[in-house]
């Protein structure tokens, strides 16, 4: 028979442990450490000298000081709102165009368009940072450029990332993370497509409805849960993700301070050029309030509660 | 029954969308084809401009043998930044893997007090990744980082693998428990009826029967690691093929068609098990809802 009590307990621990070990010493010691780190005057990960250091808020003082008078961290406050804004669009709308375009096409056409949309999103982000810095690349090589040479529309190879600021540097970081949301967007999406009862739409056909109608009337009404899902999660993704600007940035292709949103900053301020940890860490501090609260209720949104299901039986 | 819009259309219609989807997919295509291509000429071809340019196998040639420029005595083992790469990749795939099926199946499973309360948590870090909290995850590895240099360099490897496993656990302990949540029972009953403990009922019983699960989050885990940069920039000593292409794009000297070649034989693997695990992947990536 089952085996009862202290045996069962240990058992449980057994599977728990791994991934209880992990949440502790990589979100909730860094989470505190970052906190932590946000009190104190740490400069060079000079920990030795800084680390017993307690400074109070001045960290987020001279933070709150910045955005109100440095233009360049007002800039990247402005780009964060205006990046994250945008992109959130491109990615959902662009992943529901797509799905609903996915719908209506046959199965070969379907997958390959699965399968290239999903590029961006696998690839290794060096190659991807890659591939669209030589698209964007302002000399005569740049794919962009040389396209709108030939067009005749710029006589001379533009820098996209640094000319037209903001609106340049915004728009690359924009386009090419974009890319990498939509399939997210198109997955989802298609997959909630496909489970709507096809009754419906026969029904619709056969009453003559248009594809657009069919779209409108039937598919979109019915995955209104998952183009929230979508929404929120991409939010979220967007504001606390910075690697494929990462790259962009310190390889110059776009204008530093129009390129850089916050988690990025934050990263920028502890790991490269200034170096100032305190700083970064009270930056940091901030982002987790925000993610952490939106996080929050997007699971009372879309309720994940209900989506448990109970373990089946006694055991 | 899955649905597809197999009624009363017209093929005109049909014809019609499949053009406009090709057609939006296409510049994402050819932007990694260029590069690819340019990897196998004497000069980046991304501008179409093929009027210079000639084919040849040079770059490759020049990268395994690890000179970066076409003059210039500087040399970098490429194999071993192929091979950094690959070991973090598989440490991140085999950490993930192991914490997500044990988990999820305990979630998945078991009855017990903060069942809810571990998934929603999990559901919350999927949500705010761990990646924000680098500043405090640095400094950790800082207070444990070894004076010896030899030691060090394990141990970056070590840390680095689990951290960046770190990020990717929540997910695949979620999606775990989806695939768990879709066996049966009965067989599970007679193995733990029969006296199996349930550790043992684990691994010979319930591993076997999701396999495609096991493996789609093996892919993803491999994938995971092998794609990072920004984890193994700030914590690797050693090299990896992103860090490489990073430092030598802003390197004067760079030939740019040899770092086409670098970066196309760094995308061949994910384009491997891409095409290999496609179906299974798309899962993954769609972050395991089911609704």
């Amino acid at each position: 028979m089952i085996k009862e009590g202290t045996s069962r307990k240990w058992e449980l621990w057994a599977f728990l442990a791994p991934a209880l070990v992990v949440v502790v010493i990589f979100y909730v010691v860094p989470l505190i450490l970052t906190v932590y780190t946000s009190f104190t005057p740490i400069r060079n990960w000079n920990i030795q000298r800084y680390a017993t250091k307690w400074i109070g808020l001045y960290n987020y003082q001279k933070l709150f000081h910045a955005i109100a008078n440095d233009p360049s961290v007002r800039a990247v406050f402005l780009t964060t709102a205006v990046f994250v804004g945008c992109t959130l669009l491109v990615n959902v709308l662009g992943g529901l165009i797509l799905a609903l375009l996915t719908f209506f096409v046959g199965k070969r056409t379907n997958s390959v368009a699965s399968t290239i949309w999903l590029l961006p999103r696998m690839s290794p982000i060096a190659v991807y940072g890659l591939v669209w810095y030589y698209f964007f690349h302002g000399s005569g090589i740049g794919t962009l450029n040389s396209l709108f040479l030939k067009l005749g529309l710029i006589d001379k190879p533009i820098a996209w990332g640094q000319a037209f600021i903001p609106y340049g540097p915004w728009s690359v970081i924009i386009f090419v993370n974009g890319l990498v949301g939509v399939s997210f967007g198109m997955i989802v999406l298609s997959s909630a497509i496909k489970s709507i009862p096809s009754e419906f739409v026969i029904a619709a056909r056969v009453d003559g409805a248009t594809d657009w109608q069919i779209c409108k009337r039937i598919l979109i009404p019915q995955i209104k849960w998952h183009i929230m899902y979508v929404t929120t999660w991409q939010l979220l993704s967007l504001l606390t993700s910075y690697a494929h600007t990462y790259l962009l940035v310190s390889w110059r292709l776009v204008n530093k301070t129009y390129g850089t949103p916050w988690a990025l900053y934050v990263y920028d301020l502890a790991f490269t050029g200034v170096f100032d940890q305190g700083l970064a860490a009270a930056a940091g501090t901030l982002l987790v309030l925000v993610g952490g609260l939106l996080g929050f209720m997007t699971l009372r949104i879309l309720g994940f509660g209900k989506l448990m299901v109970e373990p089946r039986g006694d055991i | 029954m899955s649905l597809s819009d197999v009624e009363v259309r017209s093929k005109a219609r049909q014809t019609f969308y499949s053009i406009i989807l090709i057609a939006l997919s296409v510049p994402v295509l050819m932007a990694f084809s260029v590069l690819v291509l340019s990897s196998f000429a004497n000069q980046m071809v991304t501008n179409f401009d093929f009027s210079k340019v000639k084919f040849t196998l040079r770059n490759w040639q020049l990268l395994f043998q690890g000179r970066i420029a076409i003059t210039g005595g500087l040399r970098e083992n490429i194999f071993l930044y192929l091979l950094n790469t690959a070991v973090v990749a598989f440490g991140v795939a085999i950490v993930t893997t192991l914490v997500g099926t044990l988990s999820g199946y305990a979630i998945s499973r078991i009855k017990f007090k903060g069942r809810k309360f571990i998934l929603l948590m999990m559901l919350m870090l999927h949500a705010l990744p761990g990646s924000i909290l680098i500043v405090g995850v640095y400094f950790l590895y800082r207070l444990w980082m070894p004076t010896n240099l030899n030691a060090l360099k394990y141990f970056s490897f070590f840390y680095v693998i689990v951290a960046r496993a770190a990020l990717e656990i929540p997910l695949s302990v979620w999606l775990m428990k989806g695939f768990f949540d879709l066996l049966p029972w009965e067989i599970e009953w007679s193995a733990l009826v029969d006296g199996a403990s349930r550790l043992k009922t684990w691994a010979k019983i319930m591993m076997p029967l999701i396999k495609p699960g096991v493996v789609a989050i093996l892919i993803f885990g491999f994938l995971a690691g092998w794609q990072d940069i920004i984890y193994v920039r700030t914590f690797l000593i050693d090299k990896t093929l992103a860090t490489f292409i990073e430092s030598n794009l802003e390197a004067e000297m760079a030939y740019m068609p040899l770092l086409a070649a670098a970066a196309t034989l760094y995308l061949l693997p994910t384009i491997f098990f891409y095409i290999s695990s496609q179906q299974l992947l798309f899962k993954v990536y769609a972050g395991g809802i089911r609704r």
